[in-house]
């Protein structure tokens, strides 16, 4: 048993915030999640009047009951980890991610299978603006990304004889790649309802943005990370210490940012579509009730990212 | 500006996109210049085929109603009022008055929708 170091430092507090973070989703948005819509809807379904009198009660508790278990068992990961001292098994928590999504999509799945899908809607409308790229991915920032990861490749493979462990530079990187992610997401809409369609396109943009902000701010948490592992490399002993509380504190202050900026779009999310009908939640002629929201490139794109992340955390800890 | 699609329509569905970017340009919301969406991003949102949409555009280019220019996409074209024939016009809104009639409609009910729709159209602006 050793005191963590700086890098384990990071992971601890990296955790932490992470727990907090959770914790806080949990109580402030989860708890209530199938709520948002109003007593109309449960987790964007339609119920009939009295719903949350009757059937609703037990849909709620259930919900709930998952919700705690979900968190629980993050909870005891945690403090396993500190019981052991392993902070070495910290981010195998991204299982408990996985967990929590397909949880999550489940749940909807059998909400849809035992309610019932929404009504159809008799007029859906779609904006006829170009949704262009640029409108929004800022090419600049991404090739300043591509140029971090080439850089710091570069300060890698040039290092003096030095020994290098390969995998976190490399799970660093395969981390940061959300570019395929964002395009995906830029391009996602689906039929807006043709009553109050302004406020449900304002809804569906911000939804969007909101995701690729996200992404935008995990991806520059591993180019820190992974620009910290290359100049550690390539830096004398002497500034090492100095240099990994630095690489630290940006990447703890990235970090945090994220936190504020996911609250913030939950925050406006949550009062933008308040009380409009979810989009995506209810068929057309031309598509089928989308909800869950996330679109069947999205998920083939996270399995083919989240694999490799996963089974690279798996291997670091038992070779 | 939004292109609204009635699900209870018995025209196709790139027979509806026709109309409804018809529609606009003629209530002055497309104006001339404007891109149109590229036929993936209509087809997307709506959740349709890519054929449905670009046989839309299409039937959009051949009517001179759109141009497609290489990089910006579809651009709604120059609009042309005295380039089609009057007497063009004529049989498909006779078409569109005999279904009133069959429908049981009575005169005044006709002029009344029909004055209806045309204010609808100049109400977005524009229209000439």
């Amino acid at each position: 048993m050793t005191a963590p170091t700086e890098f384990e430092w990071m992971i601890l507090s990296s955790a932490l915030l992470i727990f907090v973070a959770i914790v806080f989703g949990l109580v402030k948005y989860l708890w209530n999640q199938p709520l948002r819509n109003g007593p109309s809807y449960f987790l964007g379904i339609e119920v009939p009047a009295g719903f949350y009198e009757g059937p609703g009660k037990s849909w709620l508790k259930s919900y709930r009951a998952m919700l705690i278990a979900l968190h629980l068992a993050l909870a005891v990961f945690f403090g396993i980890c500190f019981a052991i001292r392993r902070w070495d098994l910290i981010p195998l928590c991204g299982f408990w991610a996985l967990l929590y999504v397909a949880s999550m999509l489940a749940f909807h799945a059998w909400t849809r299978h035992k309610l019932g899908t929404n009504l159809p809607v008799r007029a859906v409308a779609i904006a006829m603006e170009s949704r262009r790229l640029s409108d929004y991915i800022y090419w600049p920032l991404e090739a300043l990304s591509a140029s971090i990861i080439a850089l710091s490749w570069g300060l890698l493979l040039h290092h003096d004889g030095m020994h290098i462990d390969w995998l976190p530079p490399l799970q660093m990187t395969w981390m940061a790649l959300v570019l395929p992610a964002k395009i995906l997401l830029a391009r996602s809409g689906s039929p807006l309802p043709a009553e109050r369609t302004e406020e449900h396109f304002k809804y569906q943009d911000a939804m969007r943005r909101n995701g690729i902000s996200y992404l935008n701010i995990w991806s520059w948490g591993c180019l820190v990370l992974l620009f910290g592992v290359a100049l550690g490399r390539n830096c004398s002993p002497a500034v090492l210490p100095w240099l990994g509380w630095l690489v630290g504190g940006v990447f703890l202050a990235v970090f945090a940012y994220m936190m504020i900026v996911i609250f913030s779009g939950i925050r406006l999310a949550a009062t933008l579509g308040r009380d409009l009908r979810p989009t995506g939640s209810f068929a057309t002629p031309f598509r089928r009730a989308a909800l869950p929201k996330m679109r069947r490139s999205y998920l083939i794109w996270f399995a083919v990212w989240i694999v490799p992340i996963l089974a690279s955390s798996v291997y670091a800890v038992i070779r | 500006m939004f292109l609204t699609l009635q699900t209870n329509d018995k025209r196709p569905l790139y027979q509806q996109i026709t109309d409804g970017i018809k529609s606009l340009i003629a209530g002055g919301e497309l104006r001339e210049g404007a891109s149109l969406p590229s036929v993936r991003q209509v087809a997307g949102d709506l959740g349709v085929n890519l054929n449905t949409v670009a046989v839309a555009y299409r039937q959009l280019q051949d009517e001179g109603f759109v141009t497609v220019r290489h990089g910006a996409g579809a651009v709604i074209a120059a609009r042309n009022p005295g380039r089609i024939d009057q007497a063009e016009l004529l049989p498909p809104l006779r078409t569109v008055l005999t279904q009133f009639i069959l429908a049981g409609l009575t005169t005044h009910e006709i002029e009344v929708a029909v004055r209806q729709q045309l204010s609808l159209l100049q109400q977005k602006g524009g229209a000439q």
